[in-house]
């Protein structure tokens, strides 16, 4: 990663100004992202919000903040890739909500554990009507990660499809498990299990 | 004696225009942030089957621009998804062309927007951040108090 960097850095300094690619330290995207994050930390931050009979609350208000800047819809559709177009409206539509229901349950545990980490936006990539806004969180022990945030305009608003991190595209690797499943058995199958996880989610503790 | 001249000139001609025909078909771009390991004529493939070669290296500011070139009959959705993976750990490097969902397609020329660059963990960190569907999670069922 550091080699890449390295070598990036160096590609930029041969590069005269003026033919510098779109990698600007922030815009349009950059600042609605930002403003996302933001929004999602002071509630994750609220110590009104902490205790544990709280967590309904905060989840709502999370869930609110959320779905306003993330497309689950899109991200959806993407993550099922060319089987999308085989199932019927309702078939999508009960996928989405799936999808998005098993996104929420699988990540709340990890964003609900980020409070103190550090969060740089390190610039974006506009490209038309699709940008991309690179960001790094160095966590209280010195680690980095990078989390890029892939947006497209949708009703004025630039909305998240994918999420990068560490180089690896989250609909990218949902769109290979999903694929892997409907070709060994088929999309029933993977509806059935997408069903089974959101039991297991919602059960309560053993 | 003239007649095996002629046949392999012949044969070498046909063997010419294959390969010039192996030029038909269009070309796409894509770029990554790396693409480290990758080389000129390493294949495209979608579903393991090879569907174009990489026809040029090069760079684009901070990223790696390749060009790819894809069989005429290839259609790519404008949200497939390119990644640069390796036969086995440290096998030879392959584009990997997951199809999409769009209704839109790639024109001759155009680029392939969604790029993944070579993974170093990506197995490890994949299901880390990404979730593992295939497997039970003793994390997630801990939260559900």
């Amino acid at each position: 990663m550091k080699r890449y960097l390295t070598v990036a850095t160096i590609a930029l300094m041969l590069l005269p100004i003026g033919l510098r690619p779109g990698l600007a330290a922030g815009g349009v995207p950059s600042d609605q992202i930002r403003a996302t994050v933001d929004k999602a930390l002071v509630v994750l931050r609220d110590p009104k919000l902490k205790p544990a009979a709280k967590t309904k609350e905060r989840r709502d208000q999370l869930r609110q903040i959320l779905f306003a800047r993330f497309d689950f819809g899109e991200m959806a559709r993407r993550a099922l890739g060319a089987n999308w177009r085989r199932r019927t409206p309702q078939e999508q539509e009960e996928f989405v909500r799936l999808f998005t229901e098993l996104l929420e349950h699988a990540y709340t545990d990890t964003i609900e554990s980020y409070t103190d980490e550090k969060i740089v936006y390190v610039g974006e990539r506009l490209d038309g009507n699709y940008a991309e806004v690179k960001s790094k969180i160095l966590t209280s022990k010195g680690q980095e990660f990078s989390i890029d945030y892939k947006t497209q305009v949708a009703a004025g608003e630039w909305k998240v499809y994918d999420v990068v991190v560490e180089n690896i595209s989250m609909v990218n690797n949902f769109r290979s498990q999903f694929n892997r499943v409907i070709n060994n058995a088929s999309y029933e199958e993977l509806v059935r299990r997408l069903k089974e996880k959101q039991a297991e989610f919602t059960s309560p503790k053993k | 004696m003239l007649a095996g001249i002629i046949c392999l000139g012949y044969l070498a001609i046909r063997l010419g225009k294959l390969e010039l025909f192996g030029n038909g078909g269009y070309v796409v771009y894509a770029d990554f942030a790396s693409v480290a390991g990758l080389k000129l004529g390493d294949p495209a493939e979608i579903a393991g089957v090879k569907v174009g070669k990489v026809e040029s290296l090069s760079l684009a500011g901070d990223r790696a621009r390749i060009a790819i070139r894809l069989e005429p009959q290839v259609v790519l959705q404008d949200d497939v998804i390119a990644s640069v993976r390796a036969r086995g750990l440290i096998g030879d490097k392959f584009i990997l062309i997951t199809p999409g969902a769009s209704d839109k397609t790639i024109a001759p020329g155009g680029k392939i927007r969604e790029t993944e660059s070579p993974p170093d963990i990506t197995d490890l960190i994949g299901k880390v951040v990404g979730g593992d569907l295939t497997s039970k999670t003793d994390k997630t069922e801990k939260k559900s108090e």
